[in-house]
């Protein structure tokens, strides 16, 4: 029994979008970024919540509990080369939960991946690498006043920490969310498209923009962030991808 | 989209004289109404045929159309037996204005059949305890629990042996076996001969009608095809087809013939002839698949909707190699003609050629809905279990119409009846009382007081199987009827064993007499007797007396919508929860074995559950009152043994994962609807077909695809006209959605949709 517990928000099967293969995502609880983009407001805070629709956000669960969900689809993984992928908020903020549920999944052969901003210490998320075989690294803005604007954080640790990690032999796939005249600058596809230059085994995924989910923040009782911005076009979406194709970084792709 | 029925309806209406077959039919079986059911049938037969074979049209490969009168013989599609279909002939004659001498023949026609028609004997044949249990025929309107059909569906003849004999071949192994027989025997021997006869002439017709069509024709491009259609049918009057179109022309009359409208495993029975005219140079691949483009497009002239099912793939046929050649040509003419017709299905097992799986998702990828996917790995042991059959008899399973499976041409399995478990748990509640009909409807099982949940679950079953009881007597009456009524000499000569027997099909010629009910509402019962046990029983959030007040306000009033919230909240079938699943598991085990276990009572080889999906869902929907799993009254039921619509939230593992909890091996069927998005055909493939082989891997038996995406649904609701296109598996059947009634495609479009 391994009973350390986590908050969970969400445990999506068959999810077909968080990896390679066919995996499943657990969604840990609480977050100390504060993304002006955050489609889970729900994400955000620790504690379990319950929305004025009487929806509960947030229950706790062992990794013993968690992992008898995730092995259910054990033959999915097989068939896809498919497996487990922690997601949040920040699933590093539970640490202790994280690290004891990577352990768990790899403890049994199952694929895992990590899906964080990287906004911890570096011997914490050197440690969790040894249960990690793919991280989904999030990059959310270049210049540090924007990124504390848009996320609530220094850029620092993350920037950082991402290339201890690519220096370190991680695979690391580089998710980006682009949002238009908000970190969707010259400035920001210029330093994802070194990063693509520097490492071209690294995958990376371009995340434009899409709409909010207003109703979570309304039902959570919440602002909806002051954000202003749009879902792009097509060819604003092309355009990007131009660019960085252009400036070296092969690898971009729509993710 | 209209239906058959209406279609012949229309071609009825718009004839010169537009009761003149009825009447001559009529007056074919009066004059032999104490005749031998072999000569009766034939005198009836003569005058059907070559009567309502419909001219060949501009455009058709093949000779071959039909229409089939308001008063006819055949299995099925013009209804069971000698039919007359009386409502429709007053509207005829009420829509044509017609005298008042031909309004009172038209009448005294229909009061000569009220008792003479095969379905009315059947009725008549009901003892009086089984009348009181099956009040009613009129499913698709009242209220009730369980209700009688009357057909003879899903009969799948030997085409292999027909292309093989021919029809004089089939002919010297009758009189064959007509040297020595009983003179009993050789009237029914002499019978078969004479519809061989009634063949070769309809044959003839057909040559003669593309001669003069062709003499008639100005346009050179077409002559050359009428009198190659005259050629072929002239050939296969006389002998067995020598080639790949002879073949096809041969069996697709034979099966218009018949009254049959699934064609079994057809990659088995044509392949040879395509193959070696391939080989031979006599044809190319692309005009193959022209060729099968055509017979397409024939089919869904005969039937638009629930049969024409022709099966490719799978363990035990002859030489698989040349049958794959056939099939991927067989995919590709459906690929491009895009109809809701034929159902084209694959079944495949571990050891076939890849590329037919491959070329499948392919197609389907396109939405086309087809083929129809089938695990011999799964099904193959299934039908060996579900039918008492050793494996090389199971082998042969072919389903047919919107899933039930028979061996082809070795046995009968028409379903007959039909059963919503759902009003059985309705009438549990509430001691035998139809709130809808508002009539005591089944047994009094109990005070509806119940003390725990297995007393509740006892009242379910006694329910059930009161009715379940009536129906399997009531499947082996309307055979014993039919039987006695007529041979059905073309199915019977294409039957195991009924020249060696020399017993017709319905009257011991038969190898396997299987009967099959089917049975709708499956899951909602499920999932409402196990939101019961939870929240009556074991969290006492309510008790039964206002559980029972709350489904009959239909949920009104803010106590009424928290109790519904609550019993939502309950996990439901199809998110892998294991204590739903096993409720969903348990309503089935217990339904199958139940309708098993009658067959030895009344005297059939088999009598097995089908678990498929035509509009029934929809319908029963509209007389069932709410229930317990949080469903408003009206709303539609769960189709087959797919979560309810919108139920499954767990992701498309738990989906599949509870999918394969159910046993097929219970049953003589069971469908799948599956909903992907395009992108996981194209963008994502290998993902797909990883939980495709997950989902077979595990005992998945049977998947029905449909790759939409919401947006398509709903611009197909906004703009019908733009999306005629737009093809979605409802269950047993696929159908252009635009076609679809309202309140259906509400309730395709709120399936879950995978992506």
């Amino acid at each position: 029994m391994n009973d350390i517990t986590g908050i969970v928000f969400d445990i999506q099967r068959g999810a077909l979008h968080d990896g390679p293969g066919v995996r499943t995502t657990v969604f840990l609880k609480g977050c100390p970024l504060r993304c002006a983009w955050c489609h889970n407001p729900e994400s955000q805070t620790f504690e379990p919540e319950t929305g004025r629709s009487g929806r509960i956000y947030g229950r706790a669960l062992t990794v013993t509990e968690v992992m008898a969900v995730v092995r259910r689809d054990a033959r999915f993984y097989a068939a896809s080369g498919g497996g487990l992928t922690i997601s949040g908020g920040e699933p590093t903020a539970q640490y202790d939960f994280c690290s004891a549920l990577l352990a768990a999944a790899h403890g049994e052969g199952i694929h895992t991946c990590l899906d964080t901003c990287g906004a911890l210490d570096w011997p914490r998320l050197d440690a969790l690498c040894a249960h990690v075989d793919v991280f989904l690294y999030d990059y959310k803005a270049t210049a540090a006043g924007t990124h504390r604007a848009l996320t609530g954080i220094e850029p620092g640790l993350p920037h950082a920490n991402l290339r201890r990690l690519l220096a370190a032999g991680a695979t690391v796939r580089l998710r980006c969310p682009l949002i238009p005249d908000a970190n969707a600058a010259p400035d920001h596809l210029d330093a994802i498209a070194a990063l693509g230059r520097d490492y071209p085994a690294m995958a990376i995924d371009l995340m434009p923009y899409h709409e909010i989910g207003a109703g979570k923040y309304d039902d959570l009782g919440r602002p909806r962030p002051a954000l202003e911005t749009r879902v792009p076009a097509a060819g604003e979406t092309a355009a990007w991808l131009d660019t960085l194709h252009s400036a070296g970084a092969a690898q971009a792709a729509l993710g | 989209m209209k239906t058959l029925t209406e279609l012949n309806l229309e071609a009825a209406l718009a004839a010169h004289d537009p009761l003149a077959r009825e009447r001559a039919i009529t007056t074919a079986y009066r004059a032999h109404e104490n005749a031998s059911p072999a000569v009766r049938e034939l005198a009836v037969l003569a005058v059907q045929f070559p009567a309502i074979l419909e001219p060949i049209e501009e455009g058709d490969l093949f000779a071959g159309r039909i229409r089939y009168p308001l008063v006819s013989f055949g299995p099925e599609p013009g209804g069971l037996g000698y039919a007359c279909r009386a409502e429709a002939i007053r509207y005829v004659v009420a829509g044509r204005g017609l005298d008042q001498e031909a309004c009172a023949e038209a009448e005294e026609m229909i009061a000569y059949w009220e008792t003479r028609a095969t379905a009315a004997r059947t009725r008549a044949a009901y003892p009086p305890a089984l009348a009181a249990a099956l009040p009613s025929d009129d499913w698709t309107r009242e209220s009730g629990a369980g209700f009688p059909l009357y057909r003879m569906a899903g009969t799948v003849l030997d085409y292999r042996k027909l292309l093989q004999l021919g029809l004089s071949g089939l002919d010297a192994e009758i009189a064959l076996r007509a040297a020595g027989a009983s003179s009993a025997q050789r009237d029914f021997l002499d019978g078969l001969r004479a519809a061989l006869g009634l063949a070769a002439a309809s044959l003839r017709h057909y040559a003669a009608q593309a001669r003069s069509l062709a003499a008639d024709c100005g346009d050179p491009s077409h002559v050359a095809g009428l009198s190659t259609i005259a050629a072929d049918c002239d050939a296969v009057s006389q002998r067995a087809p020598a080639t790949f179109r002879e073949a096809l022309q041969l069996a697709w009359i034979y099966a218009l013939l018949s009254g049959t409208w699934n064609y079994g495993r057809v990659d088995d029975w044509l392949g040879s002839f395509l193959v070696a005219d391939l080989d031979a140079g006599r044809l190319d691949e692309e005009q193959a698949t022209q060729l099968l483009c055509g017979w397409w497009r024939l089919m869904k002239a005969y039937d638009n909707q629930f049969n024409n099912r022709v099966f490719i793939g799978g363990r035990g046929r002859v030489n698989e190699a040349v049958a794959d050649r056939f099939a991927m040509l067989a995919m590709e003419a459906t690929r491009r003609t895009r109809l809701n017709q034929p159902q084209l299905s694959l079944r495949f097992h571990a050891d076939q050629n890849p590329a037919l799986m491959a070329r499948a998702l392919d197609v389907i990828g396109e939405g086309c809905t087809f083929p129809i996917l089938y695990n011999d790995d799964v099904n193959i042991p299934a039908v060996a279990r579900a039918f008492g059959v050793p494996e090389d008899e199971a082998v042969h399973y072919t389903p047919y119409g919107c899933g039930e499976y028979v061996l082809a041409n070795r046995s009968v399995g028409t379903p007959n009846g039909v059963v919503n478990l759902l009003k059985c748990l309705e009438l549990a509640l509430r001691d035998g009382h139809d709130p809808v009909a508002r009539r005591q409807a089944g047994p009094r099982t109990d005070d509806s007081s119940f003390a725990c949940f297995e007393e509740l679950w006892r009242a379910y079953a006694a329910q059930l199987e009161h009715l379940i009881a009536a129906l399997a007597r009531q499947e082996k009456i309307a055979y014993d009827v039919t039987g006695r009524e007529a041979p059905f000499l073309f199915l019977s000569v294409l039957y195991d064993d009924c020249i060696a027997r020399a017993k017709p099909l319905f009257a011991g010629g038969v190898r396997h007499l299987g009967g099959t009910l089917e049975t709708y509402g499956n899951i909602n019962t499920a999932d409402a007797l196990f939101a019961i046990e939870r929240i009556v029983f074991q969290e006492r959030a309510a008790t039964l007396s206002q559980l029972i007040a709350a489904l009959d306000g239909d949920f009104s009033g803010p106590d009424g919508e928290a109790l519904r919230q609550r019993l939502l909240a309950v996990p439901k079938y199809g998110n892998d929860d294991d204590a739903a699943d096993a409720m969903a598991r348990r309503v089935h085990d217990h339904v199958c074995i139940l309708t098993r276990e009658q067959a030895a009572r009344v005297g059939l080889d088999s009598y097995l559950v089908v678990v498929i999906n035509n509009s029934a869902n929809t319908l029963f929907g509209h007389t069932t009152a709410a229930s317990a799993d949080g469903r408003r009254h009206g709303q539609p039921l769960a189709n087959a043994n797919n979560p309810a619509p919108g139920a499954d939230r767990g992701g498309v593992t738990a989906f599949l994962n509870s999918l394969v909890k159910i046993d097929p091996g219970l049953h003589a069927g069971a469908v799948q609807n599956m909903k992907f998005s395009r992108a996981l055909f194209t963008r994502h493939r290998t993902k797909l077909e990883a939980l495709l082989a997950g989902y077979w891997a595990a005992g998945g038996a049977q998947a029905m695809i449909s790759v939409v995406s919401r947006d398509d649904l709903e611009s197909a609701l906004r703009e019908p006209e733009k999306w005629g296109h737009l093809l979605v598996r409802v269950g047993g059947f696929s159908v252009r959605f635009i076609d679809l009634p309202s309140d259906i495609q509400l309730e395709v479009l709120g399936r879950t949709l995978h992506e």
